[in-house]
């Protein structure tokens, strides 16, 4: 498999973070136990990401029908749910120590859970269909009823609970954060968009592939095809 | 187009009378969910009284999905095939499909509702609120349900993929309706959960009926 510079890129933006979240001073209240933070950030940052690309496929498909876009919607869902179980799973393991508790019932982590078997139930609604036709037309109209919902199930529970660290980042006003911290930390945003770009392009070239290879199985004769129902006086 | 829903509706609605399968399987099957429950937390009567309409809803939410997924529900390709032949709109079928579902949730949360009272013994400030709030629950959940059946329609894995693809989306539903709930028992207000409710209807009503053009015109 060759290297491509999209691949280049995201091994370098990767190993450039690394280093920075590694050599950045500790967190004075949290110490080393906040540098999690350079993974579970960006690992949120690209479940929205990715989902909203599956919205972006799954309209472009319905509007187009070209298999490309329900490629692109399916890989970005793959690499999607991998990213929100890895922001689930960093979360848990920085709340134990901080909150005392693995999970706790809070607005965001619910809704990243709620979101997780969404798109799990995307997947597998995905992975049951052989014809790429069908899955394409049945899986556009999940992902994109799954992203309406969305915002739905963001109010509700943040309506339910609120728990969750206020953003820490995002205050136009006076960001809570220190500037190496802070660089360290968009550092790996932008290391992780960079690697979400190469996985979706990969898996979606990887899926072309494996439809050209159903559509080629599916052209091959089939064991008994020759066997034709007799004709009698030229009808059958 | 109200003709074509009138006639499909009681279609599925004779269809499932004669099966029985909500009144008869579903039904009970909820009911002995809601007797295995205290077994489970233990039979601590003023715990059970706070936990009662909880517990309702989560079981209106997962046994729902059993009820969207009836065997009435499951139109036959050849019969997808005669009824697209015969001129029928896409989403003349889907409002068909939903109300059906809607009326029989309703009844599934009716009889479900009456279980609750009398094994909980629940106590609410008001029980009024409850006439709009199980028609909006079971309105959202029918038209969930009815969306994901199209989109899992002939399938072999369809019982078990519905039911993965029905509850995570339903999240808002059980919310709004436990919590409206629950301000009924303490005497909250409810009127933000009711609107969460109408405007889940709301979208879901949107999506159902943009959506079932594209799922009618898929490959089978």
């Amino acid at each position: 498999m060759k290297a491509r510079p999209l691949d280049l890129a995201a091994i370098g933006t990767l190993l450039t973070a690394f280093v920075a979240g590694l050599v950045v001073p500790p967190d004075a209240v949290q110490g080393d136990l906040q540098r999690i933070m350079y993974v579970h950030v960006p690992s949120a940052w690209l479940a929205y990401l990715s989902f909203t690309v599956t919205l972006i496929g799954s309209v472009a498909y319905l509007r187009t029908r070209s298999l490309r876009w329900d490629r692109l919607a399916g890989a970005s869902a793959e690499v999607g749910v991998v990213f929100t179980g890895l922001a689930l799973a960093t979360g848990m393991i920085w709340g134990k120590p901080v909150w005392g508790v693995w999970w706790t019932w809070d607005a965001r982590l619910v809704l990243t859970a709620v979101m997780f078997f969404i798109y799990l139930g995307y997947l597998a609604l995905r992975r049951s269909f052989d014809d790429p036709e069908l899955r394409a037309s049945r899986s556009a109209v999940l992902g994109v009823i799954a992203v309406l919902q969305i915002p739905i199930v963001h109010f509700s529970v943040t309506w339910w609970r609120g728990l969750h660290q206020p953003p820490t980042v995002l205050r136009p006003d006076n960001p809570q954060i220190d500037s190496p911290l802070l660089f360290a930390l968009l550092m790996s945003v932008a290391a992780f968009t960079v690697l979400f770009a190469a996985l979706v392009s990969r898996r979606s070239n990887l899926a072309a592939m494996q439809d050209a290879a159903g559509e080629s199985e599916s052209a091959d004769p089939t064991a008994g095809a020759a066997i034709t129902p007799p004709t009698v006086g030229g009808t059958s | 187009m109200r003709h074509q829903i009138a006639t499909l509706m009681r279609f599925e609605l004779r269809d499932e009378l004669r099966g029985g399968e909500v009144g008869l399987v579903v039904v009970p099957f909820a009911v002995v969910a809601l007797l295995t429950i205290p077994m489970a937390v233990g039979i601590d009567t003023p715990l059970l009284e706070r936990i009662g309409p909880g517990i309702y809803w989560s079981i209106i939410m997962l046994f729902g999905v059993l009820v969207t997924q009836r065997q009435s529900s499951a139109t036959p390709p050849a019969a997808r095939d005669m009824l697209r032949l015969a001129g029928v709109d896409p989403a003349a079928r889907f409002a068909a499909t939903t109300l059906a579902t809607f009326l029989l949730l309703l009844a599934f949360e009716i009889g479900a509702g009456l279980a609750t009272v009398a094994l909980y013994s629940p106590t609410l400030d008001s029980w009024w609120p409850l006439v709009a709030l199980l028609p909006l629950a079971a309105a959202g959940l029918a038209m969930i349900g009815t969306i994901a059946g199209n989109i899992v329609s002939g399938l072999e894995t369809r019982t078990s993929l519905v039911a993965l693809i029905v509850v995570p989306i339903a999240v808002p539903l059980l919310l709004g309706a436990a919590q409206a709930t629950e301000g009924l028992r303490v005497g909250a207000g409810i009127l933000r959960w009711v609107l969460l409710l109408a405007i889940v209807d709301v979208v879901l009503a949107v999506a159902g009926v943009l959506t079932a053009r594209p799922l009618e015109e898929s490959p089978r």
